[in-house]
């Protein structure tokens, strides 16, 4: 996916004046938010499992080379080929090799937000691959040229007249506005594609360690179909997604769901344990398994090892109130929100996504549902950081920072600042709020009133009434 | 009295006053507020003239050589003992949270940023969880709904004291807005790189606000109050920002308000 995230600001702006956008992302993230907070409300045991999932993760980052090297062993033991790339360029190389080897011209594939990260799908196609998104949401924005906008729901800045539109033009199906219709015409759509494709691929939201098997957790019924019905079955994963055992699974299967959509429980979970074996009734041939460190490796020796706990449940997103304002476009790449506020420029780089820590108040909704306890404002702060740190601000906010601690330094000095700017304001405003403040403070007033400063400052007000009471 | 402390109750209470620079510029009023409130439960109000600001403007923008700076000068502002009380959510957060990562390298320093942001509180949970005050006595009167400061919320985890004090003042009549833990956009510099993605998350604020139809809205943090003020301003809406610590002083409409 092309990266664009530099232009947090640009891409905002656009997202506040789109109408379509605004109400979709209103509806969609209060009806996440409400099924969760419900979800969670009935789940007593909600935070001693995310606590136990958080303990898991961590054991996970402590020995990531243990448990990976025991899941390709394991994998390997049950007929998968393990395949490990390092960037994304290598990646998608080892990708468009498997397709060829394999012989496969069409690839059905569900939502994989890994692939996204290495521009899956143009690798394939480059290699005379077609590839068909059979998740609902990423079948629409792929028919409509877009990248996903939502970590669980991709499409969900597309209204149903948008959608109705697309289908119409790709499809050939008639124009119409009822979503059973809507859906029909996709599945009847996809069903030919599952038929007819050489290849399915699929991400992976957790791979077990002691088992060799990749976890998929869906709603739509289309992971399964893709990892049961073509021959050969390709799992795109970031390393960091591998659990110990199997009987830690039950625990992120009850946070997952309900941290994502509100469910008790997804609608499908698919636990893929190799090929196809004597007397198994369905199952891949062949399955490929391709691990994407992807910077990975050099995130977990680094301060934010704790963001690799994530388990794409989009939380954070539907609960961000800048993600509710300008979607997930907005941020640029893959991943939007706050989660991807700090893994894109930890895998892009931060000169690539600087914008990204500033596109958030801190003001702490997202560590509060996050379900494996990331502290996603405290790194975001730690990141502000690092770009100061790396060279990476502005001069102007640099000469600024140092102009207010030079004053905040003197008291004196800002109490004469004070003194001054209280006269000048209550000259110039009579009392009242300032309309139109110079840049940086343009923005500022564009649409609020900035408060005049006080005549009589506190700490004045202070000395003159411990000069006459004492 | 009808509070309790650990101190001796017949000895005033010393405690020193955290003004915060945005309340010293713009709002003296609250500092004052929050004086008399003070006074009024007891406590000999000490007020350090070399403080400033906590930093926390240069933390939160990755500035940390100047956060730094400032939070020094902070620690050497107030070297007694006793506790330090401020009119603001944040600046309390920002030296109970802020410091310690701010010293974590710095062995000394960070023993002398815990020991005082363990001492730190802000107005409204120093009067209940401390003096545990239930009876305001207050003579504010009006319809009053309450924001909840992102940094008071979940930074301090204070959720109900600043609720029961306002619901204990006789004239008011406390009315919960829908959304009331939701950030009104504020976020100190991210309104400022993002004015216009703020501006969208303070109207809804402000929408939430009006919904409950009261006079007032009232929060434990001047940032936020000067955003939401700053709206209501503009738009002439019929509501006024106030802070907290003004509605406890007693004040009534036309002789405060943040807004």
């Amino acid at each position: 996916m092309e990266l664009n995230a530099n232009a947090f600001g640009r891409n905002a702006r656009k997202a506040l004046l789109d109408k379509t956008l605004q109400a979709a992302l209103g509806r969609t993230t209060e009806r996440f938010l409400a099924h969760r907070d419900a979800a969670v409300a009935a789940f007593p045991e909600f935070e001693r499992t995310r606590e136990r999932a958080s303990r898991i993760k961590l054991d996970v980052l402590d020995h990531l080379d243990t448990y990976l090297l025991r899941f390709i062993e394991e994998a390997e033991k049950r007929g998968a080929i393990v395949h490990v790339a390092r960037d994304a360029a290598q990646a998608r190389e080892i990708a468009a090799r498997i397709a060829r080897d394999e012989g496969v011209t069409l690839a059905v594939k569900s939502k994989s937000m890994a692939s996204e990260e290495i521009s899956f799908n143009e690798a394939l196609q480059g290699a005379g691959v077609t590839v068909v998104e059979s998740d609902l949401g990423e079948f629409i924005i792929q028919l409509a040229g877009e990248a996903p906008s939502h970590i669980i729901a991709p499409a969900v800045h597309k209204s149903r007249q948008e959608i109705s539109s697309l289908f119409e033009r790709h499809l050939g199906g008639p124009r119409t506005d009822s979503i059973p219709e809507l859906v029909g015409m996709a599945r009847r759509h996809l069903r030919a594609k599952f038929l007819s494709a050489g290849m399915g691929v699929s991400g992976g939201n957790f791979l077990v360690a002691d088992t060799g098997s990749v976890v998929l957790v869906t709603n739509e019924g289309n992971g399964r179909l893709g990892t049961v019905l073509p021959r050969v079955h390709l799992a795109v994963v970031g390393i960091e997604k591998v659990i110990p055992r199997m009987s830690d699974l039950p625990t992120f299967l009850r946070l997952l769901p309900r941290s994502a959509t509100g469910q008790a429980i997804s609608s499908y979970v698919s636990i893929v344990t190799g090929t196809r074996r004597a007397g198994d009734p369905e199952g891949p041939e062949r399955m490929h398994i391709l691990l994407l460190d992807c910077g990975r490796s050099a995130i977990l020796e680094g301060k934010y090892r704790e963001i690799l706990k994530c388990v794409r449940c989009a939380a954070c997103l539907n609960v961000c109130p800048v993600y509710q304002s300008v979607g997930g476009h907005a941020y640029g790449w893959v991943y939007s929100g706050p989660i991807g506020a700090v893994l894109t420029p930890l895998l892009v780089g931060l000169a690539e996504a600087v914008a990204l820590p500033d596109a958030s108040t801190l003001c702490g909704a997202c560590a509060d549902v996050c379900p494996v306890k990331i502290p996603l404002p405290d790194f975001l702060l730690e990141l502000r950081s690092d770009v100061r740190e790396q060279g990476l601000k502005t001069p102007g906010e640099i000469a600024a920072m140092k102009g207010y601690a030079g004053v905040m330094r003197r008291a004196g000095l800002l109490e004469a600042i004070e003194r001054i700017a209280g006269v000048l304001g209550q000259f110039f405003t009579k009392g009242k709020g300032i309309g139109g403040l110079p840049y940086p403070f343009s923005g500022w007033t564009e649409r609020r009133d900035f408060p005049a400063p006080a005549a009589l400052p506190f700490r004045k007000q202070w000395k003159i009434r411990r000069g006459v009471t004492r | 009295m009808t509070y309790t402390t650990g101190m001796d109750p017949k000895g005033p209470i010393p405690v020193s006053l955290f003004f915060t620079c945005l309340a010293d510029a713009f709002s003296p009023g609250v500092c004052s507020a929050t004086v008399e409130v003070l006074e009024r439960f007891g406590a000999t109000v000490r007020v350090p003239l070399s403080q400033t600001c906590c930093g926390q403007p240069a933390f939160n923008s990755g500035n940390r050589k100047e956060a730094r700076a400032m939070a020094r000068k902070f620690l050497l502002s107030f070297p007694d003992d006793g506790p330090i009380v401020t009119p603001s959510g944040s600046c309390a957060a920002m030296v109970k949270h802020g410091y310690p990562v701010l010293f974590r390298d710095e062995p000394p320093t960070l023993a002398r940023a815990r020991a005082v942001g363990e001492r730190i509180y802000e107005l409204s949970q120093y009067l209940v969880d401390v003096l545990g005050v239930t009876d305001p006595k207050s003579d504010f009167s009006g319809t009053v709904t309450y924001h909840d400061s992102c940094h008071l919320r979940r930074g301090l985890g204070v959720v109900s004291a600043p609720r029961k004090l306002l619901r204990a003042v006789p004239g008011v009549e406390f009315i919960e807005m829908e959304e009331s833990d939701r950030c009104c956009g504020f976020g100190g510099v991210f309104s400022l790189k993002n004015p216009q993605i703020s501006c969208k998350m303070t109207e809804r604020k402000v929408e939430r606000i009006l919904a409950t139809g009261a006079s007032y809205v009232t929060s434990g943090d001047l940032g936020c109050l000067l955003n939401i003020g700053g709206l209501i301003s503009r738009i002439g809406y019929p509501v006024k920002a106030i802070h907290l610590a003004e509605i406890l002083a007693g004040k009534t409409a036309g002789k405060g308000g943040a807004g």
